[in-house]
């Protein structure tokens, strides 16, 4: 049963120990199109506009997840919200951490409210029995992968009031006409069928579901080495080695404007049964890429080699990390329908990861050049 | 846009128009038309030049009147001759005219000149069949053209500089026309890594089409908005667009693609830009100010639209990647498309006037190739020099 507490004051801003939302340097001087534009934007970033909690409850809301990255901000800001919030995890990692730059203040308050649910999620039975035992009104799932791991979440809340998904762009069928929008067609034979089935059976269970489909995700924390890659070679002053042209296009997300995107759905019935596309405002190609991490970090423009990834048999290891084609989706729909909007530009976003991680000398993935030295000896090769 | 399009040299002021019924211009030597505002206002003889410093009271009034009558417009077009852009104006023209709006097309030039004998010009009749105007002079002249007709909206489809838009601008200043739309090009973005382009990124400072854009905001039209427009289809075109893959594919000869072939481009059915002006048109208030990326919602890869056009055409498709610095030719007149990521989305379009796409590439390039086909394009005698000389180059380099 949900328990009323304590609506808590909003801060100005979510993340205010690490984020400033500039104006993107790249406005220019002829901009009255774009000032208003952006002020549009800018005013649902407001207090009163952005987290849209509704004038009901504060929820009972379990997230399968929640330690690893997209969960640690998400339980905070529902936290902050005034939620009481549950995390479902095997414990293997400590249920919390304090966030680099976060104050011990608000470390410790999130963690004397968090509450933390011990299980396998796998173990159908026990997610079954444990859930109905709670009860819960809200369930975010951001960790599943199989449309078998969401039933017994339905099964064992007939009363749920929402199931808010993250599933991934990755289904979108490949294609010559781009930016993927939410209605384009599905690859059932993609990597990420499981999040396809997922969404199908939410939607055949008849339970009020929202889908969010994430392009790329990066940010403090990612335990996908996205920027890490980038920033691990350009710490070592090595040249980054990129697939073909270059020119290939993809597109990132921070996590942070994710969480909230999060947020904006619960308890929104626009949101109702419906997919969103959530990633950054902005395309780059991967040469660009490059460039921004380079920017970002403080690094001198890299060095870039582009190779024949045809050339190489890399084994098991990956030469690069992001799929060798264009990809990128439209996030104009939750815009439009939602009233969110992406704060972090590409290289604020950047620059956040690293000021908050990889910059402090954290990372998840140790650097490995192997490939890389594949490719360089190659290259040197060529060019005597 | 800008590199490809050829500029029609300004012909001389036509008499009058044989189609239109304006009053006929009073015969005068160029020399004595010397073209400044106060001049033009000398000789027009329905208003009297008045500076506006209290602009507001005036467009007003002229603004809840015209609210009051159902807001039919009365929309001059000044046309481009030919190039890429001349399309536009034909179409938003069309549709203006069956959604009951006054409409007169101004093209440049001579209603005799050969340029005329090309599309969209060869279709300007139906423009007169569905009660518009179409007109032929010089745009420096628009006063004199047009005479004492009245306009609430003018569109420039002409100008890239502003030499060429000023006298057009400045007449309708003074005229009283509430709207000023100038369709100017997505060219103008400066190129970045990141994508797509979007209203409000920096453009290129030499830009000819800046200049306009700026003059233009700083008149103080009751409401004015620029337009970006990319390439287009739609029947009707002055420039070869999808035809440049058909004249190949038809042929059976290979599709040579500078690059990758990976690079993106935004490829609308000019009807989504008629479409997205008439909004503007209709919502005078929420445009005013305002940049619009004039072109569809998707963007294509170089290869996908050949892949698009052979299946068009129901044949099959040879692409061949080529460098054309290594090859030695200029990508500019090798390919009909800038040889890089040209990618404009309408972002401005769908927030602020709530318009819609409908291009559909894999539909409309059927119905494109059923008219390349219907006029015999795909018998016509053709020479492929450049493309010989670019697969000549790379047999050269295979050999080797």
């Amino acid at each position: 049963m949900a328990r009323l507490v304590a609506m808590q004051p909003r801060q100005a801003s979510p993340w205010a120990s690490s984020s400033s939302p500039l104006l993107p340097s790249s406005l220019s001087e002829f901009n009255g199109a774009a000032l208003s534009i952006s002020l549009q934007r800018r005013r649902t970033w407001q207090p009163k506009g952005a987290l849209q909690v509704t004038a009901s409850s504060a929820k009972k809301i379990l997230i399968m997840g929640g330690t690893r990255f997209i969960g640690v901000f998400l339980s905070r800001l529902l936290v902050k919200e005034g939620h009481q919030v549950t995390l479902f995890t095997r414990g293997k990692a400590p249920i919390t951490q304090q966030l680099p730059g976060e104050s011990d203040q608000d470390y410790e308050d999130f963690k004397s409210k968090i509450l933390h649910l011990k299980g396998d999620r796998k173990d159908f039975e026990f997610v079954k029995t444990s859930l109905a035992a709670e009860g819960f009104d809200v369930i975010y799932d951001i960790n599943g992968r199989e449309a078998v791991e969401v039933e017994p979440i339905l099964d064992a809340l007939p009363k749920l009031e929402q199931f808010i998904y993250c599933s991934s762009a990755g289904v979108y069928l490949k294609s010559d006409l781009l930016p993927h929008f939410e209605t384009d067609a599905v690859d059932p034979k993609s990597r990420h069928k499981g999040k396809l089935e997922t969404e199908s059976l939410l939607d055949s269970r008849g339970v009020n579901w929202t889908s969010i489909r994430p392009v790329y995700i990066y940010g403090p924390l990612n335990y996908n080495p996205v920027e890490e890659w980038f920033f691990h070679r350009l710490k070592a002053g090595r040249p980054i080695p990129v697939p073909n042209s270059g020119v290939q296009i993809t597109q990132l997300g921070h996590v942070k404007d994710l969480a909230r995107a999060f947020v904006t759905v619960l308890g929104n019935s626009k949101a109702s049964k419906q997919v969103y596309n959530i990633s950054g405002s902005k395309y780059v190609t991967f040469d660009g890429l490059a460039r921004a991490c380079a920017k970002a970090a403080g690094f001198p423009e890299p060095e870039i080699v582009h190779f024949n990834p045809k050339e190489f048999d890399f084994g098991k290891k990956k030469a690069f990390p992001f799929r060798d084609q264009h990809f990128f989706a439209s996030i104009e729909k939750a815009q439009r329908e939602l009233g969110w909007a992406p704060e972090f530009g590409l290289v604020e976003g950047l620059a956040d990861s690293y000021n908050l991680d990889f910059g402090r000398g954290t990372f998840r993935k140790p650097a490995d050049f192997t490939t890389d030295d594949m490719i360089l000896g190659k290259s040197l090769v060529l060019q005597s | 846009m800008a590199a490809a399009v050829t500029i029609a040299a300004p012909a001389l002021p036509s008499r009058h128009s044989s189609s239109c019924s304006l009053p006929p211009l009073t015969h005068r030597s160029l020399s004595f038309v010397a073209f400044t505002s106060p001049t033009i206002t000398k000789l027009s003889s329905h208003r009297s030049p008045r500076r506006f410093p209290s602009a507001p009271s005036t467009s007003a009034f002229s603004i809840k009147a015209a609210a009051a009558a159902a807001d039919k417009k009365r929309v001059l077009v000044v046309n481009a001759n030919s190039g890429g852009h001349a399309v536009i104006g034909f179409y938003f023209a069309q549709q203006l005219l069956s959604s009951g709006h006054e409409v007169t097309v101004l093209t440049v030039g001579d209603e005799s000149s050969d340029k005329m004998k090309k599309p969209p010009f060869t279709r300007f009749s139906e423009l007169v069949s569905a009660g518009g105007k179409t007109v032929w002079g010089n745009p420096a002249q628009v006063g004199d053209i047009v005479g004492t007709a009245k306009f609430d909206v003018v569109l420039d489809n002409n100008g890239k500089d502003l030499d060429t838009v000023k006298p057009v601008a400045d007449w309708a200043k003074s005229a009283g026309v509430e709207q000023f739309l100038y369709i100017s090009s997505a060219g103008i973005y400066k190129p970045l890594d990141e994508i797509p382009h979007v209203e409000g990124d920096l453009v290129k400072d030499d830009a000819s089409h800046v200049s306009v854009e700026k003059y233009m905001a700083g008149l103080s039209f009751s409401s004015w908005a620029v337009f970006r427009p990319q390439y287009m289809i739609g029947s009707g075109n002055n420039k070869d667009c999808e035809e440049w893959f058909f004249d190949r594919i038809v042929r059976d000869r290979p599709v040579p693609i500078p690059g990758s072939g990976m690079q993106l481009t935004n490829i609308s059915h000019v009807r989504d830009l008629s479409s997205m002006l008439s909004l503007a048109v209709e919502n005078s208030a929420a445009a005013n100010g305002k940049i619009f990326n004039c072109v569809s919602d998707r963007a294509v890869t170089f290869d996908g639209l050949a892949k698009l056009c052979a299946r068009a055409a129901g044949r099959e498709l040879k692409i061949i990647h080529y460098d054309p610095k290594a090859v030695g030719i200029d990508a500019k007149k090798a390919f009909p498309f800038r040889n890089m990521h040209f990618y404009a989305e309408p972002r401005a379009a769908k927030e602020i006037l709530g318009w819609t796409g409908t291009t559909n590439l894999p539909e409309d390039l059927k119905e494109r190739f059923d008219e390349y086909v219907k006029i015999s394009r795909d018998k016509k005698p053709m020479q492929f020099d450049i493309d010989d000389k670019i697969l000549e180059s790379l047999k050269v380099a295979v050999t080797v």
